[in-house]
């Protein structure tokens, strides 16, 4: 007896026995909890506490020449006018005034030069770092970054993807060979169909599936079934130990403490004063940025918001094919308040300086403008922006020809993009992972250069 | 006294059979008229792996007993767990060929054609995992699937097919794709692989022959002796495809079928058709470049086809394929029995390419029999095969697991491609185990997933009593004790006898008596627990 739990505590810290001893404490217990209380203050306030990125995620590709890199003087530039930033020469949209009061913290990246324009490609693309090649799975960003960021004892899980919009390019939201375990924790539903485009049904969206107890089971009879469960795994897991096994108690251990921790009260969006939350903006977008503060604050290493679309919007997103002025300043109305609050608030708790924003989609947009005064996909020259921890905000990087078609000086790729953002989170971006083929793949290709004027 | 209550209570809910649309009572398939040779194969199987293990000093563990092979055996062939009823009966049968038997029978099982179509999909078309146009062609290849699995179509006729499907527009007069939804054709496997002529030379290599021959599409192969120019070569085969318009797979194909070169995009280099081996084609007149690689590729002389078609099905069967990942035949990954993975070939070959005689010459090994149970350190090693490997379910095998368990089965819409968009119970249970490891035996349970069958709609249901039809049925049944009454919940999910000690825990459980306790709701915690334990959702 004594032996084998010495086994199971080697091999995961916390014995299979632990999982009852929770759920037996059961809520009115929790705080009393030895071990689950030790986690709860390693995580908050460490000094050597790791960085986190927010990944602002713009489905269907944003318009740099409608909202970082305007063109007021050439024809392609359309009715949106640029204005001024607390950082002098660095001009943005006039439908941005909120983030550039907060220009000293972000840096428009604005030479990208990439090869996809295709949806499905191009997300995948920027998603993982990699195309789609043979029988590769690569992870998805939120999947490599938390596999460096995150702790396995965090009482939440260390990838939350906040309203992913997963229809057009599945595979670039996928853990990959990482394996389930860095699979993202989904909020807002399983399927594009219940997170609609426009929908102001934020509320529950923002609510984990499944978090809950079915109805008419009640604590003690929760317990009770735990009780039931732990004696199964115990006889399967003494007969056939082994990592499939590990990792199905494994994640009933995560599930069950997520749902009894007091972490899942990031969820509870109520406890914020409506002064705040009126200020990050009442729809889904501007809730799931305070949602990922609240995840972030609460050690949460990586968090993504997707923006999808606005209501009233004639297109899904920033696939503004059509009518791309008035649905850009559409969608800016929804950005601009929920990423400049989003700065503000982590800087008030002064999580600012660990906390990497990143802000892009899988590509830019045409700087000519098409007859239905739309804009089309555009790879060649385009914008993405950082802003937050890790970085030298105050500054623009890169530049592209007068007409907007042709990056100038500086190109960036989507692996210097990529290996900028790994540097910025304190990760060597040269660092290697085995495989689904067994062969070794660095987080961003060898070829990756990071910008080093922008980091700090 | 006690086995009769406990087989009227078996036929109740063999009621849900009805539902499943499986026959009530089946009748014993006669025996196959290649029995000896099933059984000479399986023989063959067992002796090679011995001789490993004797080298190895390993014991093998224990053959598994009947209720443990028969689970297995029903997910592997047929991607769900048996009827309760049909675990009683292969339990109390008498007939000593029952374990064959009982193959024979699943093979003819239309859950056998249901899964397989699911693998062999994931084989040919990984693409639908990862991009969602390719999934508006999954209802017209999957009934081309089901169709060839109908029949037993032979392997090589199978591959053939595909490889040498028309494609020309004017030839097969194709109208949009979108229109003809379901359409049986395996068509898809060339628009999954963007029609384009370097895609399919790595498709056909890597899914056909094992080689992953992409790398050398832009270099000479870094670990192996494949060059650029074989790439190319066998690219070459499929140089007179192009695709018209601007609607991408969906749009018009024209096709030289006579051409027997491709220029290497972007280069003044034109490459000459030829095969991977760098033997010349035999030409013949008035057949296409497609035909002739297809005959090449499917020889019975070919070295790789029948090996990576073997070794493909007993990476399904065991977990771990003799070449291991399956579709990696190179010097540096050598097979872990060379002499079996020949033999195996040589016999798929002889016996007409016929999938099932391979999967019941597999199923029929003592190796294939051996329990999953950890019983000395020295079979860890996967490759010995000295125990059965735990795979981890696809999503499917879950969710038809729970639904024959539970007795809620909704059909799903074979026809609905976007069944993972979470607008069907089904799809959104897929979605929710998607999982994108190739290998059954490194699947890891996600925390999403813990969720699901904790507190999800399904399981909540399956263990409700005013909900769940299999629960009802096993706590309301009359004159049965509550030893009996978890007896069937064990039938149910296990497909087992519950042990002395674990009757003896849960009756204790259910009986345990008090002021809030009520028996009834006791035995839908202990579905509950059934339902989420590993030994429920694994493969074992």
């Amino acid at each position: 007896m004594t032996s084998k739990r010495t086994r199971q505590q080697i091999t995961t810290g916390i014995s299979r026995r632990d999982l009852m001893r929770l759920s037996a404490l059961g809520l009115a217990g929790y705080s009393q909890s030895g071990w689950l209380k030790a986690l709860a203050e390693g995580t908050a306030n460490d000094p050597k506490r790791k960085r986190a990125c927010i990944l602002l995620w713009m489905t269907g590709g944003p318009s740099q020449m409608d909202t970082f890199d305007l063109k007021p003087a050439h024809k392609n530039g359309g009715p949106i006018k640029p204005i001024e930033t607390a950082v002098p020469g660095v001009k943005i949209s006039e439908h941005l005034p909120k983030l550039a009061k907060m220009m000293q913290h972000v840096v428009p990246v604005r030479s990208m030069n990439t090869k996809e324009g295709d949806h499905t490609r191009a997300t995948y693309l920027l998603r993982t770092g990699y195309l789609p090649q043979g029988p590769i799975h690569y992870p998805t960003l939120g999947s490599l970054l938390s596999n460096e960021l995150g702790s396995e004892k965090n009482e939440l899980p260390n990838f939350v993807s906040i309203a992913p919009y997963r229809f057009l390019s599945p595979a670039a939201y996928q853990p990959g060979f990482l394996g389930p375990r860095h699979a993202p924790l989904v909020v807002g539903g399983p399927g594009v169909n219940v997170v609609r485009p426009g929908s102001d049904n934020y509320t529950q969206a923002l609510q984990v599936k499944n978090l809950g107890l079915p109805g008419g089971v009640d604590l003690q009879q929760a317990d009770d079934r735990l009780a039931l469960l732990n004696d199964l795994e115990e006889d399967f897991g003494t007969s056939r130990p082994g990592v499939i096994e590990s990792s199905h108690r494994n994640s009933y251990e995560a599930a069950v403490r997520m749902m009894r921790s007091e972490s899942v009260k990031a969820f509870t969006l109520d406890e914020e004063p409506d002064k705040l939350r009126d200020s990050y903006g009442r729809n889904q977008f501007g809730q799931g940025c305070l949602l990922a503060r609240r995840l972030v604050e609460r050690g949460v290493p990586f968090v993504e918001i997707s923006l999808n679309g606005v209501q009233g919007s004639n297109s899904f997103a920033w696939d503004t094919h059509r009518n791309n002025f008035e649905s850009i300043e559409k969608l800016s109305e929804v950005l601009d308040p929920a990423w400049a609050t989003l700065l503000e608030d982590l800087k008030t708790r002064g999580m600012l300086d660990s906390t990497l924003v990143v802000w892009m989609g899988e590509f830019g947009r045409t700087p000519t403008i098409n007859r239905n005064k739309g804009r089309d996909h555009f790879p060649g020259a385009w914008t993405t922006v950082l802003s937050g921890g890790g970085i030298k905000g105050g500054q623009s990087y890169g530049e592209t020809s007068a007409d907007g078609m042709t990056v100038k000086d500086n190109p960036v790729k989507v692996p210097d993009l990529l290996a900028t953002v790994s540097r910025a989170l304190g990760i060597d971006p040269t660092k290697q992972n085995i495989s689904n083929v067994g062969r070794p793949i660095r987080i961003t290709d060898t070829e990756a250069k990071p910008i080093e004027e922008i980091l700090v | 006294m006690k086995s009769n209550s406990v087989r009227r209570l078996a036929s109740a809910c063999l009621c849900f059979g009805l539902l499943l649309g499986t026959a009530l009572v089946r009748p014993v398939a006669a025996s196959e008229p290649v029995a000896d040779d099933v059984q000479k194969l399986a023989d063959a199987i067992d002796k090679l792996i011995a001789d490993q293990w004797k080298e190895n000093s390993v014991s093998p563990a224990a053959p598994a007993d009947d209720s443990e092979f028969f689970r297995r055996v029903s997910l592997d062939v047929t991607g769900k767990i048996p009827p309760a009823a049909d675990a009683m009966d292969f339990l109390e049968s008498l007939s000593p060929d029952k374990r064959r038997q009982v193959v024979d029978r699943l093979l003819e099982d239309p859950g056998y054609i249901t899964h397989f179509t699911t693998f062999w999909r994931n084989v040919m078309m990984p693409e639908v995992n990862a991009d969602f146009q390719v999934r508006f062609l999954v209802p017209s290849f999957d009934s081309w699937l089901r169709k060839q699995l109908t029949e037993n179509t032979q392997y090589d006729a199978l591959v053939k097919e595909i490889l040498t499907t028309p494609l020309d527009s004017g030839q097969n007069n194709r109208r949009n794709p979108y229109q003809r939804l379901g359409e049986a054709s395996p068509l898809a496997f060339f628009q999954a692989k963007q029609i384009a002529p370097e895609n399919l030379a790595s498709a056909t290599s890597r899914i056909f022959l094992g080689i992953r021959i992409e790398c050398a599409q832009c270099h000479d192969h870094p670990f192996d002796t494949w060059k650029q120019e074989h790439f190319w070569s066998l690219a070459a085969f499929y140089g007179g495809i192009e695709r018209q318009g601007n609607q991408g797979i969906f749009g018009r194909v024209r096709e030289l079928s006579d051409r027997r070169e491709l220029n290497i995009p972007d280069t003044e280099t034109v490459v000459q058709a030829g095969y991977l081996d760098g033997t010349e084609p035999q030409w013949r007149f008035r057949v296409g470049a497609r035909t002739t690689l297809a005959g090449w590729v499917t020889s019975p002389e070919n070295p790789y086809f029948a090996r990576t078609a073997v070794n493909r099905m007993w990476g399904h069967f065991f977990g771990v394929g003799i070449v291991d990942p399956v579709d990696d035949f190179t010097a540096g990954n050598p097979p872990s029995h060379p002499e079996l993975l020949d033999l195996l070939a040589k016999e798929f070959a002889v016996h007409n390419f016929d999938l099932k005689f391979l999967i019941r010459a597999i199923t029929a090994s003592r190796t294939y029999q051996l329990t999953s149970r950890k019983t000395d350190e020295r079979t860890d090693d996967p490759q010995l095969f000295a125990r059965m490997a735990v795979k981890g379910l696809s999503g499917e095998q879950i969710y038809d697991s729970v639904a024959q368990a539970t007795g809620s089965y909704r059909p799903y819409n074979a026809r609905n491609p976007f069944s993972f968009g979470g607008n069907d119970p089904r799809g959104e249970f897929l979605e929710t185990f998607a999982n994108n490891t190739d290998a059954t035996t490194a699947r890891q349970t996600t925390i999403l997933q813990a969720l699901a069958m904790m507190n999800g709609q399904l399981v909540a249901n399956a263990t409700n009593l005013s909900q769940s039809r299999s629960l009802a049925a096993v706590a309301e049944f009359p004159g049965l004790t509550t030893a009996e009454r978890i007896e069937n919940l064990y039938f149910l999910t296990l497909s087992r006898k519950p042990r002395p000690e674990e009757i003896e825990r849960l009756v204790k459980y259910v009986e345990r008596g008090g002021e809030k306790s009520d028996p009834k709701k006791s035995l839908g915690d202990v579905f509950w627990a059934l339902l989420n334990s590993s030994e429920f959702m694994f493969n074992h």
